[in-house]
């Protein structure tokens, strides 16, 4: 089963993520991370397949942790989630920066599933 | 209920998987390379030298003006030549979905019906006319954020509701809670919406989606409304972005207001749309939008 770490400051949407992916049973979410230096500590710890991370976070935010994570783990797969999505800048901006793919906000479970899996 | 959110031609074929992440990178380089800047194309066009538009860029920087503006005021261009200069760039503007074409992303007849399926699934979005009582700066914004926001009751909380005639408010009425988002960019404002307990408690069902939220803890129950806030800030930014408008939002915050109220800081204009969502109920959108 993929582990997923999930990267949120809110707790309402880690923990709608966190139902989603392990009600999945193809997914195990291996801890929730609230910004973007906790990620890269629990990216290192925790091993995860898979991180579904936030854009707009206090502290560090998304896109500097993302350009973080790539350079320290060449391997990571980085999914942004995020209300926005549809702002082509930011979109663009984020798979630049190499994430793979952009869940936009609000998102439906059958979405994001989909997103993960054709990772 | 459909859940989706505003978004790009671009995003939405990611998203579905109907092109990749790369092809659609490819597409956005071609798009950079082939769409002239305005200066750019003031250059190509034999209007302008490139030490005209240093000259511009320099005084931008003190002047809050658009670059084919400042050449105007500065002499540099007549209002016709910047007129053809729009026009062209206009007639020569190569679309994302036309990118995805040349550079073997999708066919002509893909491109067609993906397009077709983009345009219904954002139909949901098409504006609806709001009017607000007084001239505000940025109005065309404020009214798509409220049209917005009634959308996205409904879509996303799944609340039936009627909303109120705007109006300007001195004081904005007390609430059991209110969640708050400051917008900066081409347009600036906070934007909060206000609900009473019962209503906190309904936004906290839809937002986690359990049947139940009682036991939960308070902090779970407000960051469900900050959440709302987030969500529909985010697409408030997108649509802006599709009319032209740069617009950043910030992490939300929670207020507990007195029970007086808050009094509205100078030099703000606040726009209050009530939401009538039952008796015993209060929700409000409220903009405070900075003169």
């Amino acid at each position: 089963m993929k582990k997923i770490l999930v990267v949120d400051d809110s707790l309402s949407v880690a923990r709608q993520l966190e139902k989603i992916i392990n009600e999945s049973g193809e997914f195990r979410c291996v801890g929730h991370a609230k910004n973007g230096a906790e990620a890269i500590k629990m990216n290192h710890t925790e091993n995860p397949d898979i991180i579904c991370m936030d854009m707009n976070m206090p502290g560090m935010d998304g896109l500097t942790a993302l350009r973080s994570l790539v350079v320290l783990d060449k391997d990571v797969k980085v999914v942004m989630v995020t209300s926005l999505g549809g702002v082509g800048d930011k979109f663009t901006e984020a798979l630049r920066l190499g994430a793979k793919n952009v869940i936009s906000k609000p998102f439906e479970p059958a979405g994001v599933l989909q997103i993960l899996r054709d990772l | 209920m459909g859940h989706m959110a505003v978004k790009f031609f671009g995003q939405f074929l990611v998203e579905k998987g109907l092109v990749s992440r790369d092809a659609l990178l490819k597409a956005i380089d071609l798009q950079e390379r082939k769409n002239l800047k305005m200066g750019e194309m003031a250059v190509s066009m034999g209007y302008v030298t490139q030490a005209d538009i240093d000259r511009a860029h320099n005084a931008q920087l003190s002047r809050d003006m658009k670059l084919g503006d400042l050449l105007v005021e500065m002499g540099i261009l007549t209002l016709s030549q910047l007129n053809e200069i729009i026009t062209r760039q206009k007639n020569t503007h190569l679309y994302i979905g036309e990118a995805l074409v040349l550079v073997g992303a999708l066919t002509g007849a893909q491109l067609q019906q993906y397009l077709d399926e983009f345009k219904a699934d954002q139909a949901q979005y098409v504006a609806d006319r709001i009017e607000l009582p007084c001239a505000i700066p940025n109005s065309r914004i404020w009214e798509m954020a409220a049209d917005l926001t009634y959308k996205m009751i409904t879509r996303v909380l799944d609340i039936q509701f009627r909303p109120e005639k705007c109006r300007v408010v001195t004081t904005l009425d007390t609430n059991f809670m209110m969640a708050a988002m400051d917008l900066s960019g081409d347009a600036e404002a906070r934007y909060l919406i206000s609900v009473s307990e019962n209503l906190q408690k309904r936004v906290a069902k839809a937002i986690l989606r359990e049947e139940s939220v009682e036991g939960e803890p308070a902090e779970v129950l407000e960051d469900t409304v900050m959440e709302f806030v987030n969500v529909v800030c985010g697409n408030v930014a997108a649509k802006a972005s599709q009319m032209g408008a740069i617009i950043n939002i910030n992490p939300p915050v929670s207020i507990r207001p007195a029970a007086t109220g808050i009094q509205v800081p100078d030099g703000h204009t606040a726009l209050c749309f009530p939401i009538y969502v039952g008796e015993g109920e209060k929700m409000e959108l409220i903009l405070l939008v900075r003169q």
